[in-house]
């Protein structure tokens, strides 16, 4: 609770007085206040720098530094003042926190500074306004990040530990080629290879030279048919070797199998094995042909060998969904001018525009400007059209084509953002959560205590009572729950407690016979509490529900809006693809979950872990 | 410049709030905090100290924590409403602050201003006991015609019982306030006419000892 209503609570428990006409049963005794709060001034001087202010605010929070007895360890007898060594800059804002219940990030601070100032005062950093959270957040990631750096750095210069399995020796080596001299030189040796696969590919579709009794050139790849065979044989079982290796030594072999780069290097090395594996049969030659076509994808290997091509295909994955419109686009454009073509030269003679997905070729090459001039309209409405057409094409292509350049980056760093205030948004409602949580088990804690003090004044008269604790404030807050529950002759238990009870009832009531006393409630008491239960929770159904929604349609909004700005440039025919139709896959299987825990937190992870589906298939 | 305990704003003020005024009607969608800027100053401490039984020091408290969380000096029903709900984290005060907010707003003008606040405070605080007892009946009479009936007495204490939120033992019934309601009028209703009267509830209040005693019980709360 924010300190700033503390000093409210002497209303609230004169309103209090509201209850006492209705409550049937008597009130509970008021806390005492041992001393009368004497609200003096406190001068607090660091490093020169004087702050004052009332004693009462700094005892809003009795578990830091200034609001407990630990400030007597820096009381100054000859100045009748509080001195700390510490910087005032910082502390400025620590005794804001005091003030006005938020605490701020001051954003020109160095991070790890003022971290140690909220740990010299005992404040913890969770209670970061909103306003700051993320920017403190953000700048103790880096910082974090920069220290793990430099511990990895550290690490990697070290001698490799000896007490690796050979499996894990194995794996380090294959991920991370620098750590051995063996792993370098296979490193080496699978690339040189990759790149002979490649070559000898290529090389052996090249015409080389006539045979002496034929009049036809024939390619190398026939004339030394078994020197290619050979080396092919060769590079296979290079490859094959290593990647069995990898998945001997992989630590989660279906996770290694699923992965993009085993599902390359198995493309890689199954046409030979198929090949081996078919009868030079007429039926299935053409097949064999096709097969041989995916021996290219060897050149994919190299990705492993650079980084760069990796950062390629991540982003390219990234951005699917630009292109994936792209695409879109194009296609309904080609579609419409196909089919504008076609029936624009239906009349003209000898027209190579046959039907409309002959004409697609023509309305492709002359969109991208390229112009080939196997297909030209000879009527004018054709000509009309079809300059139209090779216009429109440099609008459609070259235009979005920067957009989508910069929607890279502006993408990827929104994604990233947007995230990172996702997971917030989790931590947030958790701490917002965690706080009443810790409210309720503050007042539970302290009628327990209640109870216990009561019993040993009992037992051993008044010296053991005075033991407790409690600031005066909690003790009244406290107090005033208590009048509640007498006046309404209800007590306040926490959730899983009264799951618990509502169980038992249940069970109690199917067994057991009906008491007169419930037969005044028309339901009875189990169907009545599991009613007002079952009726709040399914008002929490469609309200989590609501907030799954909107949090992903939120999440989906900004990126949305860069889509739809690029449509109206574009053609306003176009209809955007609505989100709703793909978040409904993702809240059927969402409602399972709701349903059967009431507990906030899984319902968002799951929502979380949902998210990735939904942001690649929305558009 | 105050006179005869009036609620004088200063002549400036007066024509700000009148601009702001005629700006909102001509542009009614102006929100909220436009009023904001307007700061509303109470009269001075000595005029309140002789209109409440508080002393200067508790006024004093009690101006700073009010200043606190309502810095233009007036109080409207959201704020609170928002404060009074940090006391009761578990269920929902907004019903139950309503009528408080209906108490404390004797000049019906939508806000409380700080003479407000300690007027009343003064009465449920330092104020004899008819005081209170007739304080209690005017929160609970909410069309202020003098009777409680029994509708007005369901809505209270519905809304009591909704600050007690959903996790309680026993399990809430929705019967609960009903019942209750229905002890308070056997209780209170004398010639069983259905409504209460002012004159059946003090008389009945002052008869019953657990009454009187808890009604002094937050005396010392300042």
């Amino acid at each position: 609770m924010a300190a700033g209503v503390a000093a409210w609570l002497p209303f609230a428990r004169a309103a209090a007085i509201g209850w006492m006409p209705v409550a049937s049963t008597p009130m509970p005794t008021p806390p005492q206040d041992k001393r009368k709060a004497q609200d003096g001034l406190i001068i607090l001087n660091v490093s020169g720098t004087k702050f004052q202010t009332w004693r009462t605010t700094l005892e809003r929070y009795p578990d830091t530094l200034l609001g407990s007895t630990e400030r007597d360890f820096f009381f100054h007898e000859e100045t009748n003042e509080y001195f700390f060594d510490r910087d005032p800059d910082i502390f400025r804002h620590i005794l804001n926190f005091y003030r006005t219940g938020k605490l701020h990030y001051p954003r020109q601070e160095c991070i790890s500074a003022y971290d140690e100032e909220l740990a010299f005062f005992g404040i913890i950093p969770e209670i970061i306004g909103d306003c700051c959270y993320e920017e403190y957040k953000d700048r103790r990631r880096e910082n974090a990040e920069r220290l793990q750096d430099d511990e990895e750095m550290d690490m990697n210069n070290d001698v490799t530990p000896v007490n690796l399995t050979f499996r894990e020796y194995l794996w380090r080596a294959f991920e991370n080629p620098h750590t051995s001299t063996l792993a370098l030189v296979f490193y080496y040796v699978t690339g040189f290879f990759i790149a002979i696969s490649v070559m000898a590919n290529v090389v052996e579709t090249v015409p080389c030279g006539t045979l002496p009794n034929r009049s036809k050139e024939i390619s190398c790849g026939d004339r030394y048919a078994l020197a290619f065979f050979c080396l092919d044989t060769a590079c296979v079982m290079i490859f094959t070797v290593e990647y069995l290796l990898r998945l001997i030594a992989a630590p989660s072999r279906y996770k290694f199998m699923k992965s993009v780069m085993s599902v390359i290097d198995v493309v890689a090395i199954m046409p030979y094995y198929i090949g081996l594996v078919m009868t030079d049969n007429d039926q299935v030659s053409g097949a064999f042909v096709t097969l041989r076509v995916f021996r290219v994808f060897r050149i994919f290997k190299f990705s492993r060998h650079s980084a760069g091509l990796r950062i390629l295909g991540y982003t390219l994955k990234s951005c699917a969904s630009e292109l994936g419109f792209l695409l879109f686009s194009l296609t309904m454009a080609i579609i419409i001018f196909a089919t504008v073509m076609f029936y624009a030269e239906k009349g003209s003679s000898a027209s190579k525009f046959t039907s409309i997905p002959a004409a697609f070729w023509y309305t492709i090459v002359t969109m991208t400007t390229l112009g080939y001039g196997d297909m030209v309209p000879k009527t004018i409405v054709g000509k009309v059209f079809g300059s139209i057409c090779s216009l429109s094409g440099v609008l459609v292509i070259a235009l979005p084509v920067p957009v989508i350049v910069s929607n890279f980056s502006r993408i990827y760093h929104q994604s990233q953002r947007a995230e990172k205030r996702r997971a917030q948004r989790k931590t947030r409602l958790a701490r917002i959560r965690a706080a009443k949580i810790r409210g309720t088990n503050a007042y539970m804690r302290y009628k327990q205590n209640g109870l216990l003090i009561d019993s040993l004044e009992e037992e051993a008269g008044q010296a053991l009572v005075g033991k407790a604790a409690t600031p005066p404030f909690e003790s009244q807050h406290h107090h005033l729950l208590h009048c509640l529950e007498k006046t309404t002759n209800h007590e306040f238990v926490d959730e899983q407690t009264f799951q618990a009870n509502c169980m038992e009832i249940s069970v109690m009531n199917k067994s057991g016979s009906r008491t007169s006393s419930l037969s005044s409630s028309p339901h009875g008491l189990s169907s009545c509490c599991s009613r007002r239960h079952r009726k709040k929770s399914s008002f929490s159904l469609p309200s989590t529900n609501n907030q799954e929604l909107s949090t992903i349609q939120i999440r989906e909004r900004p990126v949305a809006n860069s889509r739809s700005s690029l449509n109206a440039k574009l053609d306003e025919t176009v209809p955007l693809k609505c989100d709703e139709p793909y978040i409904t896959p993702s809240m059927v299987s969402l409602s399972a979950p709701v349903v059967t825990s009431s507990d906030g937190d899984s319902s968002t992870t799951t929502a979380y872990s949902q998210s990735n589906i939904v942001r690649v298939s929305a558009l | 410049v105050n006179n005869g305990g009036e609620k004088c704003i200063d002549p400036l003020q007066r024509a700000a709030i009148l601009q702001i005024d005629l700006h909102n009607q001509s542009h009614p969608e102006v929100e909220d905090g436009e009023l904001a800027t307007v700061c509303y100053r109470p009269e001075g401490l000595d005029s309140l100290v002789q209109k409440t039984s508080f002393s200067k020091k508790e006024l004093q408290v009690l101006y700073r924590g009010f200043k606190n969380e309502c810095p233009s000096g007036i109080v409207n029903e959201e704020t609170f409403k928002s404060i009074y709900s940090q006391f009761f984290p578990q269920g929902d005060s907004s019903m139950y602050a309503h009528f408080l907010f209906e108490a404390f707003d004797t000049h019906n003008n939508g806000s409380v201003s700080f003479e407000d606040f300690v007027i009343s405070l003064s009465i449920i605080l330092r104020g004899s006991i008819t005081d209170k007892l007739n304080w209690a009946f005017n929160l609970y009479d909410l069309n202020k015609d003098g009777c409680i009936t029994r509708e007005e007495m369901t809505d209270i204490m519905n809304s009591i019982y909704d600050m007690m939120g959903k996790y309680t033992y026993p399990c809430m019934r929705d019967s609960a306030p009903k019942e209750h309601v229905d002890n308070f009028f056997q209780k209170m209703d004398r010639n069983n006419d259905g409504v209460v009267t002012i004159d059946e509830f003090l008389e009945t209040c002052q008869k019953d000892e657990n009454i009187m005693q808890s009604m002094h019980m937050f005396d010392n709360v300042i």
